[in-house]
């Protein structure tokens, strides 16, 4: 009751334009005193907030089962890595085109596939996920490098400043998961937002009202796996080099839990859930051997207190609750 | 004037009593959490080593240990973290992907990085400053298999298995580049050459396929979980390693393989091998002294060469900044680049090419034994084993 209670008081006004420009200063001023390495941390808390933005649409506002959100972030990570050092474009002019190829390859692959519900739909994209691995490793056309990967990516450049220390990355990352997450807030409250919801809290019922399912469900996993093609872009950008180690199972599972954990369909929560997966390995690095069992505790013990996840969206609660006077 | 000296004479003191920080970065955990563990207990041996010695310069050495987990991504976190901690001396990792950005972090930040079980070859190929490894190369391997495994049992038809790791596949390419010659030649023939999946649990078909091919001598250059799979299904589909050579990789420990195979699957198979501890000890004293303090203080000796190598990354940092008297890693750099040996580790004398890369890494072939240990091979002991 008391966090009913909370959220209530978080509803005025002057107290969320407040949080929200406590919350704004402490990310902009973090890496000014922070030390490197916890800028890098931010730097992923930034890149899996993008990633979880990316599921979140398709996971938690449409409720298709994505477990192979890594594939989309692989390609966008390719894009970037064999168009700069094959063909010599600029990292950062690649941004919007990693996007533009990842959303590509989301349409083609998941146009014969989005008539699946639930469980199917879910080993389906598993499946993708894991062919997109495995196609990097079989080197196609001698361009993926195979298991070595894609070496030597060039440092992004921004008019001029080149993009190469932990804080340039850190404000790169969250720059674009700052556009992302207001775009998304947007998208949110527009037709296409209700739709979406629509879609998941009843399928039949939406499709009955005239809402065209297909097409809206397309939608959301191309625009959630541009959001990924995005991040795999800083990612590469970042790594300077690819490999298909890096966009393993383990993680669209961890992408899967940051919707979970944050909250299915809310944008907070999905940076919320982004920070808890990646701050918890790394707090607990004193207890090396055992810093995942207490990753898996938590992700449990958070699902049992918290089923909704830790900052669910607020639309569900409005029908339950009277909410006092603005 | 005399607060001046009084504070000198403090730093001094200071100094003296201080630390030396070195990092250490491994795969702690994740899938190779094995090796993560048994390098970081070597490590540590030989930390305890130079300290009983009197540190370096007279002062202690001190161990930052930073997990990596084993991912390209957990690397970089534990290269900045190492970096925050102050550290100007790192000795890591395993993995070559896992390497490649956490060497450029410890390059741009001047920190001297010595890697003890990384391989691929182009790692000492990008110009670095900082870079070293007192592990040999992909190609090391391979050439040896070529030029003295298979004139050993005079193998004509020839089987290379990898599992397109980065790894594997670097050294099943460089065995067909030794190859090729031979090939060319017509003296050998190569019968098989394919991948399996890493991670799978079923491996009869690429074993049929193996069998149809009737090979001489079989080389799987992938890592343990999988050729312990390999050759208990191999055993159970017929295959008799008297017939085909089984021979594994340096990612193949005998240990582990039986523990998982179980013996009567690995015996008579072999690995290529870098020198183990245990077979190291009749020829450097201080291998000997090493495997001692650790069987002291952890138990058996593990069979890594990995984990060795790591601990003569300390041992080759203590004889360097002794020999420079300079902790500036730039100084220490520069000396080790000179091809110089700088002293006798445990496993032999510690010299780097101006790339950086181990100057003469010698290998051998290791048997599983009768009652699954490894031996180093011996054709008059163990030739019944191969149908010698």
């Amino acid at each position: 009751m008391n966090l009913v209670r909370l959220r209530n008081f978080a509803a005025h006004k002057p107290v969320r334009v407040a949080l929200f420009f406590l919350v704004f200063g402490f990310l902009v001023s973090f890496p000014f005193w922070a030390s490197r390495y916890w800028v890098d941390v931010g730097f992923y808390v930034g890149l899996y907030a993008l990633l979880g933005l990316g599921l979140n649409v398709i996971l938690g506002e449409v409720g298709l089962f994505n477990l192979g959100h890594a594939a989309f972030w692989a390609i966008g990570a390719y894009t970037t890595a064999i168009l700069n050092v094959r063909f010599g474009l600029p990292t950062l002019a690649l941004l919007p085109i990693s996007a533009l190829v990842a959303a590509g390859c989301a349409w083609l692959v998941s146009s014969p596939i989005i008539h699946l519900r639930g469980d199917y739909l879910c080993i389906v994209t598993i499946a993708l996920g894991e062919i997109v691995r495995l196609v990097l490793i079989n080197n196609p056309g001698g361009l993926t490098g195979g298991p070595n990967g894609v070496v030597g990516i060039a440092r992004p450049a921004f008019l001029g400043h080149v993009i190469r220390t932990p804080m340039d990355f850190y404000f790169l990352v969250w720059a674009v998961v700052a556009v992302c997450a207001l775009a998304l807030r947007q998208l949110q409250r527009s037709r296409i937002g209700r739709a979406w919801n629509y879609i998941r809290e009843d399928e039949i019922a939406a499709e009955s009202m005239g809402v065209d399912v297909r097409a809206l469900k397309l939608l959301a996993f191309v625009l959630g796996a541009a959001l990924a093609g995005l991040a795999g872009n800083i990612f590469a950008a970042k790594m300077r080099m690819v490999s298909p180690d890096s966009f393993t199972f383990m993680e669209s599972c961890l992408m899967f839990c940051i919707v979970l954990l944050g909250g299915m369909g809310s944008v907070p929560g999905t940076i919320v859930g982004a920070a808890l997966v990646v701050l918890f390995p790394e707090v607990f690095r004193p207890v090396a051997q055992y810093r995942l069992l207490f990753f898996g505790l938590a992700l449990a013990a958070t699902m049992y207190f918290r089923p909704g996840g830790l900052w669910p969206r607020r639309r569900a609660v409005e029908f339950l609750v009277e909410r006092p006077g603005r | 004037m005399r607060a001046f000296i009084c504070g000198l004479v403090l730093v001094a003191v200071s100094a003296w009593a201080q630390p030396i920080l070195i990092g250490f970065q491994g795969p702690l955990t994740g899938p190779w959490a094995v090796e993560g563990d048994w390098a970081l207990k070597s490590v540590q041996i030989a930390v305890e080593i130079v300290n009983a010695r009197g540190g370096i310069l007279g002062r202690p050495i001190q161990l930052v240990v930073e997990d990596d987990g084993g991912t390209p991504k957990g690397g970089t976190l534990a290269a900045q973290k190492l970096i925050a901690a102050g550290v100007k001396f790192v000795v890591g990792t395993y993995g070559s992907m896992v390497c490649m950005p956490s060497s450029e972090l410890y390059e741009e930040e001047g920190v001297l990085h010595i890697n003890y079980g990384c391989t691929r070859v182009d790692l000492s190929a990008r110009g670095f400053g900082y870079y070293f490894r007192t592990s040999g190369r992909d190609d090391s391997q391979a050439r040896f298999f070529v030029e003295y495994v298979i004139p050993l049992f005079g193998a004509k038809r020839i089987a290379v298995m990898h599992d397109n790791t980065a790894y594997a596949l670097g050294v099943a390419e460089d065995v067909l580049r030794y190859l090729k010659p031979l090939l060319d030649a017509g003296e050998v023939q190569l019968v098989y050459y394919d991948a399996i999946m890493p991670g799978e649990r079923d491996h009869t078909p690429a074993l049929t396929a193996l069998r149809d091919a009737n090979p001489d001598i079989w080389y799987y250059t992938g890592y343990y979980p999988e050729w312990a799979l390999l050759l208990r299904q191999g055993k159970d589909l017929g295959l008799d390693w008297k017939k085909i050579k089984a021979v594994g990789s340096n990612a193949c420990p005998i240990s582990e393989t039986v523990k998982i195979a179980g013996l009567d699957a690995v015996v008579g198979a072999m690995i290529t091998q870098e020198p183990l501890p245990a077979f190291l000890v009749e020829k450097y004293p201080l291998a000997k002294e090493f495997v001692a303090a650790y069987e002291a203080k952890f138990g058996p000796i593990h069979d890594s060469p990995w984990a060795t190598y790591a601990a003569d990354a300390i041992f080759t940092l203590a004889f360097a900044i002794e020999a420079t008297k300079s902790l500036d890693p730039a100084v220490v750099a520069r000396y080790l680049r000179s091809g110089k040996v700088v002293g006798e580790g445990i496993t032999g004398p510690l010299s780097f090419s101006p790339e950086g890369d181990r100057l003469g890494v010698p290998y051998m072939l290791l048997i599983c034994d009768e009652k699954g240990e490894s031996a180093r091979f011996d054709p008059a002991v163990h030739g019944h084993l191969v149908g010698l």
